[in-house]
């Protein structure tokens, strides 16, 4: 199967469809794996495939911008790249996609439990909750690097004119720039999971968005990332939206 | 203990418009005894502070020989700091932390013919070692002054020029990028001026300012009229925060740019094995 | 007499003995295992919370010291006008217990930065006031390396004690007056067997470390190298690994409802050296990654003499990205060729 990979990554050099393309290496402790950058046959060789493998690799290509690019990519990562190209992020012409498919635990019953368990909470409790988790917040900001669909090139968390965020590590500064990213991500976010992973201090950054994504299938009955040519939720308007949310 | 990040209080006394970008800032510091006591090289810089916008650091353009009139700064609007400095009116407190940064050596420049260049703002840290050595016309030979912009409008410190035309031995060349109309003096970009002038590189120094691109071509054609690099001095920008060496935002290699620097000779630069 | 370096041995139940009476009187802060989430300081409420396990606090205790942001000064109006209110230095003083040698050494190298030419008030005051009292690690893992970077998991620099557990009994290096004031006078002296095996331990727990990283002198040949391209490309440019490091110190001043408040910041991120102009000299990744290295394995040792690193190993454990930095250091190309 590696092989086969190693192959299909060669012959995209080989008939020069590619400038790079993203994969997986072994990484130093010699178990886990890393992100590749592949720039020719050669690097091809140092391809590994596993369960290690665990990175989205669609969070590069916001750097990547004009070149060519091929990309492996697992079955969620496939949907932030339809996400991508919905919004006009990437010409499908330059981007060469190599599905692969992951051993994956069998998905829960109900994805969205823990979510269900925070509704079921009271507001002040399910506040108490989140200040708690927000007041481990360091601002690495490793959740939205990590992200496929934080391509803004100016982050509103980096703008100083104004500076609409707090800086400061305080519970207000955090819960501004947390709550903000899920917002923007309304619609749009694939659940691949990798901001939760990336976050240093365990913040369960999977649930705030889940929530959302619960709340967008129950309100326009809409999943992102589907099929490239789905029409994006929140920058299109459709006649049989739900109004009676305006009062 | 001192405490290195509080600003002094600073009264805005004057506001001069030099360009349609460019004003420059007179200040008195409110406490008597930090007005009394301030010191400072040319070529050395401040934070200056906008209250609830942010701190930016400008070098102060006015000669310390100078300097009961109160510290200038030429303001340059960009960002945010600087927009907002723009919009102060006489009358106005800011803040001032400093000085800070190295200065020109003064000592290397007594007794030595000056050849200063600068474009655009670049004029600014000049201005204070210009009418310094004007204020001590008797410890320097003769001065040589070339000042371009990209257009006349651009050009800062107009009223300056009529003095320093008139000061014994001194040489004003001004120069704009582009033909003009009512233009009567020079037309090219810096370094082809100084070609054409040639100015003595014999017992010289030689001080350079201005962005990026002008002194990138300025210095071979210095080295090419016959300057050492060792004569060549340039003071770099870099984006400082603290101007204590402590941020690690403006080093070029293992040098901070707010405390080794700005000032630099070519040839520490050149030494440097790290591009910038 | 000095007071400095003793030792002492000293039973289990007087340890916690010894704790509970610092609780009652000070702020004390120790690491604590959240479920799920890691290791981290947290104030300690009862003597048994002793951290002795073998995990690494996510964050290093630098943060005690140098605050991850802080207030400076807030601008206020009275009658006679506009003035500058300072921020006041914190008075309460506060007891750190289970600190490693690592993250207690980066202190001093920060010491160099911060408590040399203009005195940083704020992270001496809080040196000043913090007793910082350390276990030592008996189980690194494969991401430690402090012991190739000139520390050890048995030294005590930066700290006032060192509490090493050995069976059911502890023996505390007394390192300063601080740490005496506290252990000066419990347990007994050891005598020459204990001594023995105290130093059979260290020799263990040093053995223990089986990472060995070394850096290159004359780092500066590889400056130019199109290595820090590729060595670089993984990164994210986010601020976990400097943010998590006992020793970096890059800060942000910025000003926010009338105060001036210093902010923690990185020069992995894109606009650490963005001019107002739109100017950038460090404008891709390579730049970045190649300042952090160059930083912390060239320009504080041409500086100060030392490497700006403990060898702890967070940043490798915790990028997102397993991007490892001691072997991306160890491996630059110091031929003019690559």
């Amino acid at each position: 199967m590696i092989e086969e990979l190693r192959n299909k990554v060669k012959e995209l050099f080989a008939s020069k469809r590619v400038d790079v393309v993203l994969g997986y290496q072994r990484a130093v402790d010699g178990v886990s794996a890393k992100p590749l950058f592949i720039y020719n046959q050669e690097d091809a060789e140092r391809l590994v495939w596993d369960s290690y493998c665990v990175y989205n690799l669609a969070c590069y290509l916001k750097e990547l911008a004009g070149k060519k690019v091929g990309i492996i990519a697992k079955a969620c990562d496939v949907k932030s790249i339809a996400v991508l190209l919905q919004e006009n992020q990437w010409k499908s012409q330059d981007l060469f996609v190599i599905e692969v498919e992951e051993v994956k635990p069998s998905a829960p019953a109900d994805k969205y439990e823990s979510v269900r368990k925070l509704e079921a909470k009271s507001a002040s409790e399910r506040l108490k909750f989140w200040e708690e988790e927000f007041s481990r917040c360091i601002r690495c900001y490793a959740c939205r690097q990590v992200c496929p669909m934080c391509y803004c090139p100016r982050c509103v968390a980096d703008q100083s004119m104004p500076a609409w965020f707090s800086r400061a590590n305080s519970l207000k500064g955090n819960l501004s720039w947390n709550v903000t990213r899920a917002m923007h991500l309304a619609g749009r976010c694939i659940d691949c999971g990798e901001c939760e992973r990336a976050c240093p201090v365990g913040i369960p950054l999977r649930d705030l968005n889940k929530k959302i994504e619960k709340d967008v299938k129950e309100l326009f009955n809409y999943e992102a990332g589907s099929s490239v040519e789905q029409k994006p939720l929140l920058s299109c308007f459709d006649k049989n939206d739900p109004t009676d949310f305006i009062k | 203990m001192e405490d290195i990040y509080l600003s002094n209080l600073a009264e805005i006394v004057d506001i001069k418009k030099e360009t349609p970008d460019v004003k420059t800032v007179r200040l008195k510091f409110k406490d008597g005894k930090i007005r009394d006591s301030f010191d400072y090289k040319p070529g050395q810089f401040v934070e200056f502070s906008v209250f609830n916008e942010g701190e930016a650091p400008f070098c102060i353009s006015n000669s310390p020989t100078r300097k009961s009139e109160g510290i200038e700064c030429s303001i340059k609007k960009m960002g945010k700091v600087t927009q907002a400095a723009h919009e102060l009116d006489i009358g106005d407190t800011v803040g001032i932390r400093g000085p800070y940064g190295n200065g020109f050596p003064m000592e290397e420049l007594k007794n030595k013919n000056l050849l200063f260049v600068a474009g655009g703002i670049g004029l600014a840290p000049l201005r204070s070692l210009i009418n310094y050595c004007m204020d001590n016309r008797a410890d320097f030979k003769s001065i040589t002054i070339v000042n371009g912009a990209r257009t006349s409008k651009d050009l800062v410190y107009k009223d300056e020029y009529p003095k320093w035309e008139k000061a014994k031995d001194t040489k004003l060349h001004l120069t704009v990028d582009c033909q003009e109309d009512n233009w009567t003096c020079m037309v090219g970009v810096v370094p082809r001026i100084l070609e054409t002038i040639r100015p003595t590189c014999k017992d010289a120094v030689t001080i350079v300012c201005g962005p990026p691109v002008m002194i990138r071509y300025t210095m071979p054609v210095l080295l090419k009229i016959g300057f050492c690099a060792e004569d060549i001095f340039t003071t770099l920008e870099m984006k400082m925060k603290c101007g204590l060496g402590k941020c690690g935002r403006c080093n070029i290699g293992p040098l901070y740019i707010c405390k080794e620097g700005p000032v630099f000779t070519y040839a520490r630069l050149e030494a440097l094995k790290y591009e910038f | 007499m000095s007071k400095k370096f003793m030792e002492r041995i000293i039973g289990r139940e007087e340890l916690i003995r010894v704790i509970e009476g610092l609780l009652g009187n000070f702020q004390v802060v120790g690491p604590r295992e959240l479920p799920g989430k890691g290791v981290f300081y947290q104030p300690m409420k009862n003597a048994r919370d002793i951290y002795l396990g073998g995990g690494f606090t996510i964050e290093p205790v630098k943060k005690f010291f140098l605050s991850p942001s802080e207030c400076f000064f807030e601008q206020k109006r009275n009658e006679s006008g506009e003035f500058l209110e300072e921020a006041p230095l914190a008075g309460d003083k506060r007891i750190i217990i289970g600190a490693r040698s690592c993250e207690a050494r980066g202190l001093t190298l920060l010491d160099k930065v911060f408590d040399s030419d203009y005195k940083d008030s704020f992270y001496i005051n809080n040196r000043k006031r913090t007793t910082l009292i350390g276990i030592s690690c008996d189980s690194p893992d494969k991401d430690c390396f402090c012991t190739s970077m000139g520390g050890s998991p048995t030294e005590g620099r930066g700290m006032d004690a060192l509490i090493f557990e050995i069976g059911d009994q502890f023996i505390i290096e007394v390192i300063s007056d601080k740490g005496s004031d506290i252990f000066g006078s419990a347990g007994s002296e050891l005598n020459e067997e204990q001594k023995k095996l105290w130093e059979s331990d260290k020799k263990k727990r040093k053995e223990a470390l089986s990472r060995k990283v070394a850096v290159p002198d004359g780092l500066d040949k590889a400056f130019g190298s199109p290595y820090w391209e590729r060595a670089s490309s993984a990164c994210l440019s986010c601020g976990v690994c400097t943010y998590l490091c006992p020793t970096c110190h890059c800060f942000d001043l910025v000003d926010e409802e009338r105060k001036r408040l210093r902010c923690y910041d990185g020069c992995a991120f894109a606009d650490f050296t963005l001019h107002a102009s739109g100017e950038n000299p460090r404008p891709t990744k390579k730049e970045r990654y190649r300042q952090r290295a160059y930083h912390k394995f060239d320009y504080f040792k041409k500086n100060f003499g030392e490497n700006l690193c403990v060898g702890c190993g967070r940043c490798i454990r915790h990028c997102p990205v397993k991007i490892d930095i001691a072997d991306i250091v160890a491996n630059a190309p110091l031929d003019k060729e690559s």
